[in-house]
């Protein structure tokens, strides 16, 4: 029996992985919506997304977090291309 | 009487602008001589006075106006400590009270990681460029955000 030297509550290699990915996926889109022209719009995107996350702060069942990384991905792409249309002009 | 007057208010021109040119002699010159009253030289004061008019005109604003592009005051590590306070201190989850330059933003501050991506995207915006993914989650008390800004920049003790 091999004893681990990390503590008991560390991360699994996946849900390491999956946390790095859910901050990357934050990251994102803090980025694209800071390129949102109208600053009520911006707020209120902010803190939809912000409220978004934090909701699901807790959820520990990889495959449901694996889902909603797939559904933000899905705003975000959204988000970008509507960004994209209005800034066409 | 008249040229009296302008002959004075040349005269404390000529003086005044003594200060901002050393080519006022010519004007001290003119002036001197329309103390005796003869009117053809208070013409000559009076175009004298406003070619200076003009001149102070010109002159004067360029010295402040002067804009220097690309001026930023320099960055020292004091500057930056302060600009990353001042912004950590607008943070709206983040009492003011119990933050200090080597509180741990998760331990110390109480709060979680997203909180801690908004700040770093907050200290983004405040310096203007950009910090990578994997840099950014090891930056977890202000004072290491101070010393990563001042490497980035260039900045030494």
């Amino acid at each position: 029996m091999v004893s681990s030297r990390l503590p008991a509550a560390a991360l699994t290699l996946k849900q390491f992985l999956q946390r790095q990915k859910v901050l990357g996926l934050y990251r994102n889109m803090m980025r694209t919506i800071r390129q949102v022209p109208d600053e009520g719009d911006r707020k209120y995107l902010r803190d939809w997304a912000r409220d978004e996350f934090k909701r699901n702060k807790s959820a520990t069942n990889q495959d449901a977090v694996r889902m909603m990384i797939t559904q933000a991905n899905m705003h975000l792409d959204e988000l970008k291309s509507s960004l994209a249309l209005a800034n066409v002009k | 009487m008249a040229s009296h007057v302008l002959a004075k208010c040349v005269r404390q021109l000529a003086r005044s602008s003594a200060r901002f040119s050393s080519g006022n002699i010519a004007v001290r010159v003119a002036a001197a001589p329309v103390l005796s009253n003869s009117r053809a030289w208070s013409f000559t004061a009076r175009s004298q006075r406003t070619r200076w008019n003009e001149q102070l005109l010109v002159s004067s604003p360029v010295g402040v106006l002067c804009r220097q592009y690309g001026h930023l005051p320099p960055l020292t590590l004091d500057t930056i400590r302060e600009r990353v306070m001042y912004v950590l201190k607008l943070y709206d989850k983040i009492n003011p009270e119990q933050l200090s330059t080597s509180s741990h933003f998760m331990k110390d501050l109480g709060l979680d990681s997203l909180d801690q991506v908004e700040i770093i995207m907050a200290m983004e915006d405040e310096f203007g460029f950009e910090i990578p993914d994997a840099e950014a989650e090891k930056l977890l008390s202000p004072q290491e955000i101070v010393q990563y800004i001042a490497d980035k920049n260039d900045v030494y003790e």
